[in-house]
């Protein structure tokens, strides 16, 4: 996935300015930056969810907006923050949406077995007749990314996945997401707001500050005293732990 | 698939089905003279085309009031919110205004109603797909604009009325207040065609009903083409209003009793149900109260107020309801 130029304005306010970047096939990248950077505008346009004003997104070769939504939808999935559904649903039912762009309403044997597969993995097993609503936040976040994992595409695209959950909780997700690049060989795109998280957890780190790329590079070539300190504005103190650079801020 | 929960509504529907049988057998031959040849197939040229208008008004009631709620993803609205009823009361008023209640649009049911599809319809693809880009697709705003736009209609309507013949506004009046005692029975024909229609255009769009209510980034990612599917689906919601509202006439809380009745009994995702479980609950409320107020109060007490008196009380208990929750 390429991305070039990227420009959009909210009430003449530019929020993503000339942000160009590759997204590494098969590997975990995360986004961070402060508050506002533009992060997950740049999420929510690659995903086709949020309109561009300027520049383009190519996906496999194709221009974004040439593809079609329902082949896109095999190829690419998004899950955002904000999922509040006021209907009846039980985890079955909402994995089982997850392979709405393969078959429609109607599943096929091969179907069900795919969803047995992701609830399974996701560990739901023994919720997957509860109703969404009355399930823990983590529980929740887990039935949302089997219906992603159900979904079975190349891109997986994850907006704070870790949000609002407690540290067990967003560790694990942080290592489905690792799982489901180094086993089922997916690429994975997150925005993060936890910084040691993204550090430990992903190949390659974009950084954002107002509405621009300050650094994209591996982990190593972001996480840096001087990129952070730019970046977030604080100072910060890196210490190597397993091989892996972590912040500290103060 | 939760196929248990499925099976068991299908039971509820089949039971509903019955239920909604037996009252219309009920509604047909309680005080009909069967001895009289002459009573009795005058009694059923009264009551036929008012059986089949009251079970289209609560099938497009009940189906439109689903699908509206879900686009929406809000339990407790009703389209009535969109302002359509004060904007069919305004055309007939303008029409009776300066054409006069000799008009053919006046005389000619059928012809009427025709301008009234297409007006609503063509106000509401405008003013709400374009509100819904505009702004969004946030919900309040849209209801908000479309509570002002019911009470702008509404002045103008009075302002019209003001100055109005008195003899004129006597005729305009039988068409405004409709009640189920004076349904519109000319254009049933016309209504089941345009139902027929709506539902045959609009049967993919249904059948993507149950993604959208997911959210729309959920709908997104899942392939669907939001914008345009919500704005088809708002015209036949649109639509399907205009039927009910020119049938009988303007009845707010019926589409919220029964759409939440449904939702509380089926506890489904799934619109078909949802919606045949509403349109059903719709049939037996109105038949059936219909027939309380034809045989039990000799129509003494109009329908309109169990339905607004029952459906006040019974939008506290949501309100309160959803609030604990």
């Amino acid at each position: 996935m390429k991305i070039k130029n990227l420009k959009k304005q909210y009430d003449g306010k530019t929020v993503v300015d000339s942000v160009s970047f590759e997204i590494p096939k098969g590997k975990v990248t995360s986004m961070i930056g402060p508050n506002g950077a533009g992060k997950s505008t740049v999420m929510g346009i690659i995903s086709r969810l949020i309109e561009h004003d300027a520049g383009t997104v190519e996906f496999e070769g194709k221009q974004l907006k040439e593809w079609k939504s329902k082949e896109l939808s095999k190829r690419l999935s998004i899950l955002t923050q904000s999922n509040n559904v006021q209907m009846k649903l039980t985890v079955k039912e909402l994995v089982t949406f997850g392979r709405f762009p393969y078959s429609g309403g109607r599943t096929t044997p091969e179907d069900e077995e795919i969803i047995e597969k992701a609830i399974d993995y996701m560990e739901l097993k023994e919720v997957e007749d509860r109703f969404i609503d009355e399930l823990s936040g983590g529980q929740r976040q887990r039935a949302y990314i089997a219906m992603v994992i159900a979904q079975d595409t190349e891109y997986i695209l994850l907006d704070e996945p870790t949000n609002n959950l407690d540290i067990y909780h967003a560790t694990n997700m942080m290592k489905i997401a690792r799982c489901l690049c180094d086993e089922l060989g997916k690429t994975v795109v997150m925005v993060l707001h936890e910084i040691n998280y993204a550090a430990f957890y992903s190949d390659y780190i974009c950084a954002f500050l107002n509405g621009k790329i300050a650094k994209f590079g591996t982990v190593e070539e972001v996480i840096t005293k001087e990129t952070l300190s730019e970046v977030y504005k604080v100072d910060f103190e890196i210490m190597e732990i397993k091989g892996k650079p972590l912040s500290i801020c103060y | 698939m939760n196929h248990k929960a499925y099976q068991s509504n299908k039971r509820k529907l089949l039971i509903m089905g019955g239920l909604v049988l037996i009252v219309a057998i009920l509604y047909m031959t309680i005080g009909v003279n069967f001895q009289n040849q002459r009573l009795l197939q005058y009694s059923m040229k009264i009551r036929a085309p008012k059986l089949i208008a009251m079970l289209i008004t609560a099938f497009t009631i009940g189906g439109a009031s689903i699908v509206f709620q879900s686009i929406i993803n809000n339990t407790i609205v009703t389209p009535c919110l969109l302002g359509m009823n004060s904007l069919y009361t305004l055309i007939h008023t303008f029409v009776v205004f300066f054409l006069g209640s000799g008009s053919i649009l006046v005389m000619n049911a059928n012809l009427s109603f025709a301008i009234d599809l297409v007006l609503m319809g063509v106000v509401a693809t405008v003013v709400y797909s374009y509100l819904f880009k505009k702004t969004n697709h946030n919900i309040l705003y849209v209801l908000l604009i479309g509570t002002v736009l019911s009470s702008f209609f509404s002045s103008i309507q009075s302002t019209l009325i003001r100055v109005m013949d008195p003899n004129e506004y006597d005729t305009l009046l039988t068409s405004l207040v409709a009640s189920f005692s004076n349904i519109n029975t000319e254009i049933i024909v016309f209504s089941v065609a345009v139902l027929g229609l709506i539902i045959l255009v609009l049967h993919k769009e249904l059948a993507l009903l149950d993604v959208i209510t997911l959210g729309k980034d959920q709908a997104i990612n899942l392939g669907v083409d939001y914008d345009r599917c919500i704005r088809k689906l708002l015209l036949g919601v649109t639509l399907c209003i205009a039927v009910a509202t020119a049938m009988v006439g303007p009845i707010s809380f019926l589409g919220l009793i029964i759409a939440n009745l449904a939702r509380q009994l089926l506890k489904t995702y799934r619109h078909k149900q949802l919606i045949l479980g509403s349109a059903l609950f719709g049939m037996i409320v109105l038949v059936g109260g219909q027939l309380v107020v034809e045989r039990i109060f000799v129509y003494a007490v109009p329908i309109s107020v169990f339905i607004t008196v029952g459906g006040g009380i019974y939008f506290l208990y949501l309100l309160l309801k959803s609030r604990r929750g």
